[in-house]
């Protein structure tokens, strides 16, 4: 796919929205191991009105005990299933050297995180939504969940001080129109402006740039694989 | 009917339209099924629902099923679709009411008083049962409908000058003002804080804020509000009579205010094949029609809601 510099970086205009999703996703496809190693169980581009790009992690989350009361009876989906298999794949990835990890339960209350990556037509910079649901756990799903499973420990302080509650907000899906967290997009033109270079940017590394900007926050890591200097070679 | 009405005006006209709303309780909810008496308000266009709760959840006490319920627990439908609290309640009328929007030469169909079909605006309140796929939570301080209604100012405020410094470079007091202001319907108060906000008059916006919500379908799913919003700047190139002749004409190009009119020409052609005149569908803001011929930025200087927004409903003709 063809990089192209941007007309007014850091802005993005709809067509380089687009073209940014797609160079991500041929980047992820052409490298093999990106997906089970950033955690990233899925990469989905979806274009209908608009362009969206969906990225799905599973963690495998340590229940405090007062909550593990809580725990869900032996009902499962083979959707969950499913979720479960990936789940512990990925907590085979994360701690092969702990051979325990083989044996254990295969009920482990599990974390999915459905992101969302959309274009602002406001901020015209994207935003990232995202969506919380458990798997062999009935837990909750609040903004208090966010914080004490989805943003690591070292950004909770600085996120939580900003605005009326934080620079998570809890609103709408612009597309579904179902309620969604958000990452507040007020701060990313001056973020991206002061960290890169606008001529150096092209739609090919916005949303690796952006991903460590904004992602790192809600634990959205970049797969190493994706940013080695000149990209994965073809196989 | 003056027809030259300053945008003070109309501002002010707008904080004092109210809505009457009779509000029952979920016949699910109540003791007494459908026979609890409704709640009946005149309730202010510019104001959310949510405001509503504690009064509502006093007066329907006696009657709950649940009677641990708190107010934040409450919620709005109507004919069963939730609905969404962040938004004014003038705007959610004018989406779901289904009522004749008001024009120049009236309110509506002559018959419309009387056969009195969205007066008053039968709303129904649940304190239990959460529509978690539908609605945000509330809580019980008031911080999630603040906050929504802050990102909102946010985002009117980028639009209109291209950064948010302006309302994040607002005092504590004044940004928390600005919401009680709104909650209050103090206009005064509003005024004061949100003129520190604007640019002055003499300076165009850069972008403005109009957000245009399209008709409802009658089978569509309810939470999916369709809804259009792009990069709106206040004034356009001057459309010449004589543009199709030469592009390197040597006259300086001019400039002329963009119209609402062509504003919904230009994003929905096909529900606005003209823009000087609404041929399928019209455009309602405040329970009016609005002239194909307004200037954007005069619609949003003059009637905005609390948060910055005009939000232009379009309704079908016919």
């Amino acid at each position: 796919m063809a990089c192209t510099v941007l007309s007014a970086f850091p802005y993005l205009t709809p067509d380089e929205f687009d073209c940014a999703c797609r160079a991500l996703v041929d980047r992820a496809g052409s490298c093999t191991a990106a997906q089970t190693d950033g955690g990233w169980s899925t990469l989905r581009l979806v274009s209908q009105n608009t362009t969206s790009l969906k990225i799905t992690r599973c963690l495998e989350v340590q229940i405090p005990a007062l909550d593990a009361d809580l725990h869900e009876p032996h009902t499962h989906t083979q959707a969950q299933a499913q979720t479960q298999a990936r789940g512990q794949a990925q907590a085979l990835e994360d701690e092969d050297e702990d051979p325990e990890a083989l044996v254990r339960s295969n009920l482990k209350p599990i974390l999915q995180i459905d992101y969302d990556i959309v274009l602002s037509p406001t901020y015209q910079v994207p935003v990232l939504y995202f969506m919380l649901r458990w798997h062999n756990h009935q837990g909750r799903v609040g903004l208090d969940a966010v914080y004490q499973y989805v943003v690591p420990e070292q950004y909770r302080k600085q996120l939580q001080s900003v605005g009326v509650m934080g620079g998570i907000s809890f609103g709408y899906h612009p597309e579904s129109g179902s309620p969604a967290f958000f990452v507040h997009p007020c701060n990313t033109v001056d973020a991206m402006a002061r960290i890169a270079d606008g001529q150096s940017v092209t739609t090919g590394t916005y949303l690796l740039i952006w991903l460590g900007l904004v992602g790192l926050s809600v634990n959205l890591h970049v797969p190493h694989e994706l940013v080695a200097p000149d990209g994965p070679s073809p196989s | 009917m003056d027809n030259l009405a300053s945008p003070a005006a109309i501002q002010k006209r707008i904080w004092d339209g109210r809505i009457p709303l009779e509000i029952v309780l979920a016949p699910s909810q109540s003791r007494c099924y459908d026979q609890t008496d409704p709640y009946i308000v005149s309730f202010p266009r510019v104001c959310y629902l949510p405001s509503l709760l504690p009064k509502l959840r006093a007066f329907f006490s006696p009657y709950l099923i649940e009677p641990g319920s708190q107010h934040h627990d409450g919620w709005f439908a109507f004919e069963g679709v939730p609905l969404k609290w962040h938004y004014p309640i003038g705007l959610l009328f004018d989406l779901y009411a289904g009522a004749d929007p008001a024009t120049k030469t009236g309110f509506g169909s002559d018959d419309s008083q009387e056969s009195g079909s969205s007066f008053p605006w039968r709303l129904t309140v649940h304190f239990s049962d959460w529509p978690v796929e539908d609605l945000v939570q509330l809580d019980a301080n008031g911080i999630v409908m603040n906050d929504a209604f802050i990102n909102s100012v946010k985002e009117a405020d980028f639009l209109r000058n291209g950064t948010a410094k302006g309302i994040m470079s607002l005092s504590k007091e004044d940004s928390s003002g600005l919401w009680k202001a709104v909650e209050d319907v103090d206009l005064p108060s509003f005024q004061r804080i949100s003129n520190i906000l604007l640019p002055p008059p003499s300076q165009p916006f850069r972008n403005v804020p109009i957000r245009i919500f399209l008709p409802l379908l009658p089978d569509e799913e309810s939470g999916s509000l369709k809804v259009v919003q792009s990069p709106l700047p206040p004034l356009m190139q001057a459309l010449s009579v004589h543009s199709s002749q030469s592009i390197s004409s040597r006259s300086s190009p001019s400039t002329q205010p963009q119209t609402i009119g062509g504003v919904l020409h230009t994003l929905l052609p096909n529900l606005f094949p003209s823009r000087r005149t609404p041929v399928l569908a019209k455009p309602v803001l405040h329970g009016a029609v609005l002239p194909m011929s307004a200037p954007i930025e005069e619609i949003v200087r003059s009637s905005a809601y609390g948060d910055g927004w005009a939000y232009v409903v379009v309704r079908m003709m016919g």
